[in-house]
């Protein structure tokens, strides 16, 4: 601690020097910082995902729909214990801006096969006896300020659900879960009767997808194989997965940004990596006859090197520290950027962890660390005399 | 022990056909060659000779700072020969104070932190390093300059500071490498007036190299060095 004013003191000397260096490497934890949370926020849905649960939906394509005769012959396979319709409705509320999740589901049998949708016993008896009824998340309704009682009205952008006007529902529940027990539920969503859409689009419409609830996990392979197989010969081919495939394949894009990002990530973290340790390079070759001096007066070769590491560890701690206060406020504004809001609040759980922030400090020490490496080897390598002669 | 080494542990400094060379290239230069000198114990010494004689190099044997390629090194009755870097860097932080013709302070420290640097290799508290860091600032007369930066002070001023960082250990030896050659005359007189008083009221060991006789002549004794070998 006794040198720590000894390397301050050099920051500061040169702080536009410093107050760039920080900045740099605050761009790098940054980016870091959302990508792994971003990341974060995907794998964490991808795990909520029951493994009791198979989404069975047609072959060739979500916008496809199943016929409804289907359900019935499912549910009657052996091994399947509950079956509900989940059929993703697309509508829109007033612009499409306000995008946010809305299913149609059938709720008696939904709210046995997801028991973290968690509704209070009068709002679920209310739900299950009003066609028009609608639950909502507790996050949508604080987004919209929407209360048990109001009205909305959605308009699907889907042309089978185009009815000619707007579907009118009325909020009958908010829903809300258990985190401890049903971590990354998400509170975003909608949910309604999809006997009420069935009605009004003149029952011409099928099932989006079918969600199955299985009696033991280690069948979801036999089970999902036998669903298949039983529509192999009809006009809608079925492709059977369990929930986490499911929702793996819906985010496979996604994922596929995430590693995109990840490299372009890498190369920035690279990048200030070499700015870091040009600026450190610089720094140390300035103070080359300070450097003799320090060793004249009886600091060792290992002083000499651990206070410019400290002076790098430093830089990449300050850095490390601003990018992530500035990934925490960025995260916190990003649901609210049109399109890119709407995209990242389907995942639940959004903001910057512990872990993700830890991480982002590791990597930041980590490249200060680097960084400074060379130029404090040099110093620890430099000769007093050879030094001295250079004045 | 044999005689020498006794004797080399009574005097200050005791360098025994010492050579040294250098490697430039592919070229060996011999700088010191078979060089022999005592120094007694509380004298005030002028190394002088021609640039390129090896006074310089000579002093940093003696300083540590430097290794001879043979011959024997004694100061402050140590032998440097064997000493790793640590054990040499651990040894100049007690036995030896440089005194630099640029003075070389750190220019982001003040005056008092500046002297206060070699202490920060003590084991003492901060309240006792600022204290004797305060101590050596007033015995060179800058007491009232310990906030000062080296920008802020004149050239005198400055190698008063490096003075008082050379003596705030209290070594036994100083090595000055000519002290007043960045300095104006009256500058130069109060830098030899300063050290005259360290070597005759504290007794210390004084190695001084210089061009300018009036320096050496504050000096005991005078020695000339040319290619590398005492002629006087």
């Amino acid at each position: 601690m006794k040198f720590a004013p000894l390397v301050l003191k050099h920051l500061r000397k040169n702080w536009i020097r410093t107050l760039s260096t920080v900045l740099a490497m605050s761009v790098c934890i940054f980016l870091v910082c959302v990508l792994q949370t971003v990341i974060a926020a995907v794998n964490f849905g991808l795990n909520a995902g029951s493994t009791k649960r198979l989404v069975t939906r047609d072959f060739v394509s979500l916008a496809n729909n199943l016929p409804i005769n289907y359900k019935q012959k499912i549910a009657a396979m052996s091994g399947v214990t509950d079956t509900t319709i989940v059929s993703w409705f697309g509508g829109i509320y007033r612009d499409p801006k306000n995008f946010f999740a809305n299913l149609a589901v059938e709720p008696e049998a939904f709210l046995r096969i997801y028991p973290e949708i968690m509704l209070p016993p009068d709002q679920k008896a209310a739900w299950l006896s009003d066609v028009r009824g609608a639950i909502i998340g507790r996050k949508l309704a604080e987004r919209f300020g929407w209360k048990v009682g109001d009205e909305i009205q959605l308009e699907s952008f889907i042309p089978p659900y185009r009815v000619g006007k707007p579907f009118d529902f009325v909020v009958d529940g908010i829903y809300d879960t258990d985190e401890a027990r049903y971590p990354g539920t998400d509170l975003s969503s909608m949910y309604f009767n999809f006997k009420y859409l069935y009605e009004a689009t003149g029952q011409r419409v099928g099932i989006g997808t079918l969600t199955v609830q299985i009696d033991d996990p280690s069948h979801a392979g036999a089970i999902s194989k036998e669903i298949d197989q039983a529509f192999e010969n009809s006009d809608n081919l079925t492709k059977t997965e369990t929930e986490q495939a499911f929702r793996a394949g819906f985010v496979a894009l996604a994922g596929n940004l995430a590693l995109l990002l990840n490299v372009i990530g890498m190369a920035v973290a690279f990048t200030i990596l070499l700015v870091t340790a040009n600026t450190m390079s610089i720094a140390v070759r300035e103070r080359q006859q300070e450097i003799a001096v320090l060793k004249t007066l009886g600091f060792s070769s290992g002083l000499v090197m651990m206070l410019i590491l400290s002076e790098a560890l430093l830089l990449g701690l300050m850095g490390g520290l601003l990018g992530i206060l500035i990934a925490r406020g960025i995260i916190s504004v990003l649901v609210n950027v049109p399109f890119l809001g709407d995209v990242l609040r389907a995942f639940p759980n959004l903001g910057l962890s512990p872990s993700i922030a830890t991480l982002g400090i590791g990597i930041a020490l980590a490249l200060g660390l680097l960084a400074g490496f060379i130029p404090a080897l040099t110093a620890y390598r430099a000769r007093i005399t050879e030094a001295l002669r250079q004045v | 022990m044999s005689t020498t080494e006794v004797a080399a542990k009574t005097g200050a400094v005791d360098v025994q056909n010492v050579v040294k060379v250098y490697q430039r290239d592919s070229q060996q230069i011999k700088v010191l060659d078979g060089l022999n000198l005592e120094v007694p114990q509380g004298e005030f010494m002028a190394l002088m000779g021609p640039s390129g004689s090896g006074k310089t190099t000579l002093l940093n044997l003696i300083a540590g700072i430097d290794r001879a390629t043979s011959g024997k090194v004694w100061v402050a009755g140590t032998d440097l020969t064997p000493l790793s870097e640590g054990e040499l860097a651990k040894w100049r932080s007690r036995n030896v104070g440089f005194i630099f013709q640029f003075y070389n302070l750190i220019p982001v420290l003040n005056a008092v932190e500046n002297v206060e640097l070699p202490l920060l290799l003590s084991h003492l508290s901060k309240k006792e390093r600022r204290e004797r860091a305060l101590t050596a600032l007033r015995i060179v007369g800058l007491a009232d300059r310990s906030k000062h930066y080296p920008r802020q002070l004149s050239g005198g001023q400055e190698q008063r500071v490096a003075i008082a960082r050379a003596i705030v250990t209290d070594p036994a030896v100083l090595v000055a490498d000519e002290p007043t050659g960045d300095l104006d005359s009256k500058s130069a007189e109060e830098i030899l007036d300063l050290m005259q008083t360290f070597n005759k009221e504290f007794g210390k060991t004084i190695v001084m190299v210089t061009h300018d006789p009036r320096a050496a002549s504050r000096a005991h004794v005078q020695r000339h060095l040319e290619k590398g070998v005492l002629t006087a």
